[in-house]
């Protein structure tokens, strides 16, 4: 059961971190992936259809960079409209976090309380 | 997995696509494959961190079919989205298809109606005149344009109609799947 939880939440965030991530600096969809990866526990392999979405939803672009160790490389980063994109998902994120935290921390008091 | 299964299956999966979409997708998980291995990973740790080949396929077959859809509506993009949408699993087949079967019935009756009586008003336009009917020439002439109109008007309704379906379809099937996103699920599990 907590196992779904965590799921289901990954889901709902999973768009909002890649668009932080990116927000930093241009990333290449390893470096993306691995880093969810460790940070969330995503699959790796989400990154691609996600990044296709992003892209054809005009948030990313993508541009082929020389690499010293084999083929180039394809970097994403922000366009305006996934910069707009994170600050509104973030102000939605930051809404939703604190209105749970605010029912978390008044739950443990009403059970010491009974207890 | 080794990296070719992992990179055959996905391009078995992607069959049907056009072929610089699967060259542009294998590209990608080749590299991400490039990558694991540079940084020490091996073939099957970087296979099973990326999951499923199989079902990662459907995903991106069902993206870009939906995408297409939303840039030309034409029907072989309809018909491409609509497979997108039920190779997703996303929605219950067993359900859908007498739906869509019966939907798609209608539709392509009404513009055979449309075809049906457009001819009717052109013969009616082209040889009423000569067939002495009651009312003379011009009424004659006047009602084959009239059903020309009447039928031209019928078959772009119903295109409306498909168009909308169709765009209620997609729609329906990307909020499914952005809420199924199952390639996120912990292979293990």
């Amino acid at each position: 059961m907590a196992e779904t939880i965590d799921i289901q939440l990954k889901k709902g965030v999973l768009g909002l971190c890649v668009l932080a991530l990116l927000a930093r600096n241009e990333s290449y969809s390893y470096e993306i992936a691995s880093t969810l990866s460790d940070a969330i526990g995503m699959g790796e392999g989400t990154i691609y259809p996600l990044m296709r979405r992003m892209q054809s939803d005009g948030w990313v672009e993508t541009r082929l960079v020389e690499s010293s160790s084999g083929p180039s490389r394809k970097y994403y980063r922000l366009t305006k409209a996934g910069h707009e994109a994170l600050a509104a998902q973030a102000t939605e994120w930051r809404g939703f976090a604190r209105a749970v935290d605010a029912l978390l921390d008044a739950a443990p008091s009403e059970t010491t309380q009974e207890g | 997995m080794t990296r070719n299964e992992f990179i055959n299956r996905l391009k078995q999966g992607l069959v049907g696509l056009p072929a610089s979409s699967i060259a542009d997708i294998v590209a990608d998980h080749e590299a991400h494959f490039e990558d694991g291995i540079a940084a020490g990973r091996s073939e099957a740790e970087v296979a099973a961190a990326l999951g499923d080949p199989d079902r990662l396929a459907r995903e991106l077959k069902a993206e870009i079919g939906l995408k297409k859809w939303e840039d030309v509506k034409t029907p072989s993009s309809a018909v491409t989205a609509i497979f997108a949408v039920l190779g997703l699993g996303a929605l219950d087949i067993l359900v859908l298809l007498p739906i869509l079967m019966g939907v798609a019935g209608t539709l392509v009756g009404f513009f055979m109606a449309a075809i049906g009586v457009f001819i009717a008003g052109g013969v009616l336009f082209a040889a009423g005149p000569f067939l002495g009917l009651p009312g003379g020439i011009a009424a004659a002439m006047l009602g084959g344009v009239g059903l020309m109109a009447a039928a031209v008007t019928l078959a772009a309704l119903t295109g409306v109609v498909t168009v909308w379906l169709v765009n209620g379809l997609v729609w329906f099937a990307r909020l499914h799947y952005r809420l199924l996103k199952p390639a996120l699920e912990p292979q293990a599990a």
